[in-house]
């Protein structure tokens, strides 16, 4: 009776594992762990279990099949790569953000630029460099006051710190428009 | 036919642990002499055979030279770490430089690699279950500390074969001590291992949900341990002898085993008692030729004093761990105590003030890891897995780039196995090899981390620089060993790897250590 049972349970793994197998590159962290889009850190941790029940790799350590092991291995490491970025609140909402853009299928899997990607948009939003950080807030300070070129100057001297920080650029843009706006 | 079988082992520092688990049950086995607790040393008699375990560790005051302790200390490191320079000062067995930057231990007529001598302990845990048993034992999950880097993995899973084992998985002292305490509980609770071992420290979070072990986070320091705390004792007894006598003990090897042996039993009893009295006769002659005694007491507040900032450095390792696993203290819901010295009452009255509470009661410090093991072993053998292991690789995998810096390719806390890919191009025109330096630890400066090898890549297409990409995948498996390979990017064809500037014992070393240590007897003495 065991036995049988246990028979069912590894056919059926065999036949999921090469159905997964076969699509693996195409699905996203949330399709691989069977999760909504939605799911937040309790829900994936939940997947990550069951999933782990089901793919990790010492479930069937005593069998022969090397086929089938490399499978089950190959869909496992997936597993653990999409739990280690989706339990991340800030590499989840990233993540998210990235496989319902218009790049898909190139952001399918969270990797080192993805990491830099996500760095480069935290430096944007607080700013790089200390004297960065410091004009900027200055020049935010100053915008809300209607100090309008004050701002402007605090941001240029920002961009000396940071020519790259896109966000500065845009606000000097604002800085400038706000400055023309009442003259027109 | 009988079930198969597979044994659980601990091999620590300084003492050794073997375990086997049947359904439902699982229990540590005693020595023919009903100990359960093997000293982990090796001692070289005169006549070509070998002493391990108990019987051995009285051979260190006796043979010091050619009695081996402490190995675990050595294993899978460099003969220039800071680790082996400090050995060598200590040890009074000889450590040599062997091939490879690796070491060898001098013994007699015979030159061991360190995974020979941690065999020939791994060898001694197969036999007493053999004999207890009466059957033949094959198969082994060997357990190594969590903060363990790939060398040192690598070169304990090579002393198991060495031994004549087939190493079924190396799973982390932590987790099977964790393993061993939930087990066929069904409990969901956030677990606080402390181990604090002979030689190492490790500290693990781990979630548990019912039959999944989750490492949330791990930290350790692999230069603290209980050894350390002997060497506080040792060091205090010979200061005070040289402003007794102005004699120093620390300049005769055979001085400082017996100041050893005397320390190690002053801190039990002195745990246990609260105070110990101390008594070395005749540890030396003095100039006149006067025999001279060693005479002190040790009492629990210079005890703790002494090891006081010891103390507080796990709680350093305890801090960094929950924080990675983002907990506080106080949301922990067991503490487990792991290792010999967390017996001593500073360790476990410090615990539990830093957890604000008791650390579990029943669970032994010294057999809950052959116990986690064997479980482990039993559930890898069986058809129906009982047991899920999600464990953590606990450095940083990096890759040196220019100036000496390094680039993280896998990240620490990230769960195994895993595997990451990163392209690299060709930089001239018709370049044949592509070489990679492979390193672990937490510094972003390559001279600050381990180095796990180079690996050289050849026999991909050869082109114009830049027009040949090589996808280089990175892979930690469930032993935390790593595995690097690579693959033409536009074919997909594997190219040959060859691995330099590693400490590992070559497979044809391995081969030769295996029949080596078939060849070496037992003494025959007992107790």
């Amino acid at each position: 009776m065991v036995a049988e049972t246990l028979d069912i349970e590894l056919l059926e793994l065999s036949a999921e594992s090469e159905a997964i197998a076969g699509i693996l590159d195409e699905l996203d962290y949330f399709q691989i762990l069977k999760l909504p889009n939605t799911a937040g850190l309790a829900d994936v941790k939940t997947s990550y279990y069951q999933e782990s029940r089901r793919f990790h790799p010492d479930r069937i350590f005593h069998l022969e099949d090397a086929a089938l092991k490399a499978r089950v291995l190959r869909i496992y490491k997936r597993i653990t790569e999409a739990y280690s970025v989706l339990r991340d609140d800030v590499r989840r909402d990233k993540y998210l953000a990235d496989i319902t853009g218009p790049s898909r299928a190139e952001k399918l899997r969270y990797d080192e630029e993805s990491e830099q990607e996500l760095k480069r948009a935290k430096d944007e939003e607080i700013g790089a460099t200390p004297n960065g950080r410091k004009l900027f807030a200055a020049g935010l300070a100053a915008l809300q006051a209607g100090q309008v070129d004050a701002a402007e100057r605090s941001f240029k001297m920002a961009l000396l710190y940071e020519p790259s920080n896109e966000r500065l650029k845009a606000k000097i843009d604002e800085a400038r428009e706000r400055a023309a706006g009442p003259k027109a | 036919m009988a079930e198969e079988i597979a044994i659980g082992i601990d091999l620590g520092t300084s003492y050794s642990c073997v375990s086997v688990a049947y359904e439902g049950s699982q229990e540590v086995v005693p020595n023919e002499w009903g100990d359960l607790n093997h000293a982990s040393v090796v001692s070289f008699l005169e006549d070509g055979t070998i002493s391990v375990g108990n019987a051995a560790k009285r051979n260190i005051v006796s043979n010091p030279e050619h009695t081996v302790y402490s190995a675990k200390r050595l294993i899978g490191r460099f003969f220039f770490s800071e680790e082996v320079v400090k050995a060598r000062q200590m040890m009074p067995y000889t450590i040599v430089e062997g091939p490879n930057n690796g070491i060898r231990i001098e013994v007699r007529d015979q030159r061991l690699a360190v995974p020979e001598v941690s065999a020939m302990v791994l060898k001694e845990m197969k036999s007493i279950v053999e004999s207890h048993l009466g059957r033949e034992v094959k198969k082994a999950v060997i357990t190594c500390p969590a903060y363990f880097n790939d060398n040192q993995r690598q070169a304990t899973k090579d002393a198991g074969r060495i031994a004549g084992l087939e190493v079924l998985r190396i799973i982390n002292e932590p987790t099977a001590a964790a393993l061993a305490y939930g087990f066929g509980k069904e409990i969901s609770q956030k677990v606080a291992v402390y181990d604090l071992g002979g030689g190492t420290f490790d500290m693990s979070i781990l979630e548990i949900g019912k039959d999944v072990f989750e490492v949330l986070s791990t930290a350790g320091d692999t230069y603290l341990g209980g050894d350390d705390f002997d060497h506080r004792i040792m060091q205090w007894l010979a200061g005070d002898f040289l402003d007794k006598t102005g004699l120093d003990l620390r300049q005769n090897k055979w001085c400082l085993a017996m100041l050893n042996e005397a320390a190690e039993k002053a801190k039990i009893r002195c745990g246990r008692e609260g105070s110990a009295e101390i008594l070395i006769p005749g540890i030396c002659q003095d100039t006149e030729g006067n025999v001279l005694d060693l005479n002190q007491v040790l009492t629990t507040p210079q005890f703790n004093q002494m090891v006081m900032d010891l103390v507080q450095r796990t709680f350093k390792v305890c801090d960094e761990a929950l924080q990675a696993a983002r907990l506080t203290a106080s949301e922990i819901d067991a503490v487990i105590l792991v290792g010999g010295p967390t017996r001593l009452p500073v360790i476990r009255e410090s615990v539990m003030h830093y957890f604000g509470k008791e650390p579990m009661a029943g669970i032994d410090p010294e057999q809950v890891v052959s116990l986690g093991a064997s479980i482990q072993a039993r559930s890898l053998l069986a058809s129906e897995t009982e047991t899920y292991l999600l464990d953590v690789t606990p450095l940083p995998l990096r890759i040196a780039t220019v100036g000496g810096f390094t680039e993280t390719i896998i990240g620490k806390n990230t769960p195994v196995p895993t595997e990451r890919s990163k392209v690299f191009t060709t930089s001239r025109d018709d370049q044949e090899k592509v070489k990679i330096r492979v390193l672990q630890g937490e510094s972003p400066k390559a001279d600050e981390c381990e180095s796990l090898g180079e690996f050289e890549f050849s026999g991909f297409r050869v082109g114009a620089r830049g027009e040949v990409k090589i996808e280089v995948t990175f892979e930690i498996d469930t032993d935390g060993i790593v595995h690097v390979r690579a693959a033409d990017l536009e074919t997909g064809k594997e190219t040959r790897t060859s691995i330099s500037l590693s400490s590992g014992l070559s497979e044809a070393e391995i081969l030769e250590s295996m029949s080596r240590n078939r060849a070496t007897q037992r003494a025959s003495v007992g107790g």
